[in-house]
């Protein structure tokens, strides 16, 4: 099972600048975090959509539906009954904090929908050269383009300790919070301990490659800014603007 | 090229030195296999050669490791890289690349090497390790063999002169083990390279020019396999299994070194000798009635879909009876671990069903069901947390809700049984792989299991501890466990299984008694697998033996020739093959 997000395909998307899907990427979270209503945010995941559809990219929801959903619903049911409001719905709910959770549902979603697309469409090494070209140091970009891998390793990591207690009589799904708390233990110490080991690993075969041995490194893949980056950057911008306009002159 | 003079290292934080005196010579070209038990040192003398020891490693290094005459100390790893590579045998943790061609890429990139020349070298070192048509594959999809390939030719990339390799080997299947070795033999042919091997089996290092057996840090015995052909004894003493074929040879007073089963049997039978009449009926009255017990788990037109729809098993049905001991065997990706996962309920079918007892697993959490199937996993790094051997151990017990006193009964079973008697303070962190493996299997052992499934219990185990984890493993069957393992080592399931289960690509291609599976070798042949060479042997000599024991007792020399009878007229002791003689007596 491929744990890992990239999608190699060829579309518009995928042919973009890193740093255009950077700035794109930044543009969505700006606006996702200007507004709480839900119209202006579903309009948002509206446009998100179209952006993931055209990088063919939608395909990866599948794999995290289950999170998107449940992220919704218990936004939408929590800030429903927390969140106050003078118009009552249903027992403590009210209409203005089901809206306020719709929204705030909505906002997460499209966030992590704008993030997916990025990783579907990117490699990590281009994030590298596009975090390089940004300024940032060789070092801390690949670093961060490991973190980036690690998740799916200890993913699967997890997946297997989990598997192997359970196999012990390890009950990970029922009991109350602290009975929960306390069967986590055997899970994370062999988790931790595990990636501990193969980070050390990492380290010995990076070092094996010669990682860092010559202060100009050089690169197989190419980046560049391209007429189409342009046009996109235009668009992305227009569309934040438009937003941006929306709220704070209507 | 490499020179080691009274090279010594201890690591920080331990008594003993890793490595003592050791002083060695390795020639432009050669090919080295490096064996030795588990804590001999192997991995630690490779360490110092690219400087991983004493630059990324802390302890006390004495003495000097040359490279072209200059001293490792001088140099870190990544400024030898282009002189040395190194492969691990983690090939999950080297691999970090988007796709394939940027994997071999990223060593030359460290290096300043210019963009045409990198790109030329991504082609030329997919094409030697025949990866080629995959180049825009995950690493992460790819097959166990074809990831270390992989890994090689990333080292490969950075054009070294001296390729180490730490048992490249071990994590893979027969098929992964032998692309990967077939692809070092043609880089052999290419050019000048120098290798160094770990590899736990002479049977495997047969084609190298030098081997080197390390034991307690120390060289103990250095020499061609031809000069160590026939020393099988002392190998076996050094915990480094001797050649397989020499001592048949010596069995059959034979002494000529043979690289092949083909040629072994040909020469055996040159020497005069050939199969007592009605050697294979009595093999098989020896091994009694097919095991008549109960069915204790039916599993019935099994099929399992993962979420991403990939189909794991395409419809598996097979019954395991009560006190059987049963080998599952298969290549990487065959269905073998789905599989056994659903026998404890880890795994929920797709479709089909699984009975124990009659009754359908559907609706059994696994943390009932595992009071009755044990499944102990092939990495027991996966589950152990505790500080303490007996805390891990008493886990079970204790979440089956026993009292502290009965807890304690099965924990001191459990420990005796699998020879950690006593050792229930230990940190299990600082026990060797081996013990660790114990470890887990007391830990499944103590909550009382009729049926115990182990995953590749052998993995990463030196020839000492691998036979005594089968011995403990053939008790446990003794004492009315029955036993399910999954496993590549086909020398074990030869000497220990009386039934095995062959699958490929998720639906059984085989099931029947270890004898007459293991004799058919044009069914097993697509599956990827071969049987041992004793086997191999015994196949083309007309005996369906599984044992050296069993060849030996199966042959005889012609009248005329010296002597009569099988095994009697053999000099030398009996045979000490990998499974008890009396594995199936």
């Amino acid at each position: 099972m491929n744990l890992f997000l990239y999608l190699d395909r060829d579309s518009p998307v995928h042919r973009l600048d890193p740093r255009t899907k950077l700035f794109l990427m930044l543009g969505s979270f700006a606006v996702a975090v200007l507004f709480f209503a839900p119209t202006p945010l579903l309009l948002l995941l509206g446009v998100l959509l179209v952006y993931g559809a055209l990088g063919r990219a939608l395909g990866n929801l599948r794999r995290i539906w289950v999170l998107l959903l449940s992220i919704a619903a218990v936004s939408i049911v929590s800030w429903s009954i927390f969140a106050g409001g003078s118009t009552p719905l249903v027992w403590r709910a009210t209409r203005e904090g089901f809206l306020y959770g719709i929204g705030a549902a909505v906002k997460i979603v499209s966030m992590i929908i704008s993030g997916l697309v990025f990783l579907s469409t990117t490699k990590t090494e281009e994030i590298v050269l596009g975090l390089i070209r940004l300024r940032v140091p060789f070092q801390a970009a690949f670093a961060f383009s490991l973190a980036i891998r690690m998740v799916p390793t200890i993913i699967g990591t997890a997946v297997t300790v989990t598997e192997a207690q359970r196999s012990r009589g390890l009950d990970t799904e029922s009991g109350g919070p602290l009975a929960r708390l306390r069967t986590y233990i055997p899970l994370l110490v062999p988790i931790f301990l595990h990636t501990l080991r193969n980070t050390d690993q990492l380290a010995k075969a990076l070092e094996s490659r010669g990682f860092g041995a010559r202060r100009e490194r050089t690169s197989l893949l190419t980046i560049g800014f391209q007429a189409r980056d342009v046009v996109a950057l235009a668009l992305g911008t227009m569309t934040v603007g438009v937003f941006v306009a929306a709220r704070f002159a209507w | 090229m490499i020179r080691l003079e009274d090279v010594s290292f201890r690591y920080r934080a331990a008594k003993d030195p890793a490595l003592r005196d050791v002083t060695c010579h390795i020639r432009p070209g050669e090919l080295v296999g490096l064996l030795g038990r588990s804590g001999a040192g192997r991995s630690t003398l490779a360490a110092t050669l690219n400087g991983t020891i004493p630059h990324l490693v802390r302890g006390d290094l004495t003495g000097c490791v040359r490279i072209d005459g200059e001293d490792i100390r001088t140099k870190r790893p990544r400024d030898l890289a282009d002189r040395i590579g190194f492969v691990f045998q983690d090939f999950e943790a080297q691999l970090f690349s988007t796709n394939v061609s940027l994997e071999v890429a990223f060593g030359p990139e460290n290096l300043g090497v210019d963009r045409a020349e990198i790109a030329r070298r991504v082609e030329r070192c997919l094409g030697m390790v025949r990866l080629s048509h995959l180049s825009h594959k995950a690493p992460a999809a790819l097959s166990g063999g074809q990831k270390q390939r992989l890994a090689l030719a990333s080292i490969l990339a950075l054009e070294p002169k001296i390729l180490v390799l730490d048992e490249p080997t071990s994590d893979l299947d027969p098929a992964g083990r032998r692309e990967l070795l077939d692809a070092i033999r043609s880089l052999r042919q290419a050019g000048d390279l120098t290798l160094l091997m770990i590899d736990p089996e002479t049977d495997e290092m047969g084609w190298a020019d030098r081997l080197i057996i390390l034991d307690g840090g120390r060289i103990a015995m250095d020499g061609s396999p031809a000069a160590l052909w026939d020393r099988g004894d002392e190998l076996d003493a050094l915990g480094v299994k001797g050649f397989t074929l020499a001592k048949l040879g010596r069995h059959l007073g034979l002494a000529e070194r043979w690289p092949d089963a083909e040629s072994a049997a040909e020469a055996i039978r040159l020497g005069g000798w050939q199969a007592v009449a009605g050697a294979a009926e009595r093999l098989r009255a020896a091994d009694g009635a097919h095991h008549q017990g109960e069915i204790l788990l039916e599993v019935e037109d099994l099929i399992h879909r993962y979420p991403d729809g990939t189909e794991a098993l395409g419809g598996v049905s097979c019954g395991i009876r009560r006190g059987e001991f049963v080998a599952i065997l298969g290549q990487n990706g065959s269905g073998k671990t789905t599989l056994v996962k659903h026998l404890n309920g880890i795994l929920a079918p797709t479709a089909g069903d699984i009975r124990l007892a009659g009754q359908s697993l559907r609706g059994q959490p696994a943390t009932v069901l595992s009071r009755r199937v044990g499944l102990v996993f092939q990495n027991p790094d996966h589950q152990i947390f505790a500080e303490r051997v007996w805390d891990e151990v008493a886990f079970g017990p204790r979440l089956q809700g026993l009292s502290e006193a009965d807890a304690r009964r099965r924990v001191e079973e459990a420990l005796d049984a699998v020879g950690l008697g006593g050792l229930g303070d230990m940190d299990p962190f600082i026990l060797t792989k081996g013990s660790r493996q114990r470890v887990a299997v007391a830990s499944t052992l103590a909550t009382k299991p009729e049926v115990i499934i182990l995953d590749e219990p052998t993995t990463g185990l030196d020839y000492r501890e691998l036979q005594g984890m089968m011995a403990l493993i053939q008790r446990l069957n003794a004492a009315g466990h029955t036993i399910v393992i999954i496993t590549h080592a086909m020398d074990i399931a030869a000497a220990y299984a009386r039934r095995v289960i062959l699958m490929q690509g998720g639906r059984i291609l085989r099931d029947g008694p270890t004898r007459d599976v293991f004799a058919d070798e044009a069914c097993i042949g697509p599956t990827g697998l071969t049987p041992p060479p004793v086997v191999q042997v015994g196949n083309r000599l007309g005996i369906p033996a599984l044992t050296l024991d069993e060849l030996v007792s199966g042959l005889t020399r012609d009248v005329g020739a010296q002597g009569r009878g099988g095994a009697e007229a053999s000099p030398g002791p009996r045979a000490s093959d990998i499974g008890p003689g009396t594995a199936r007596s």
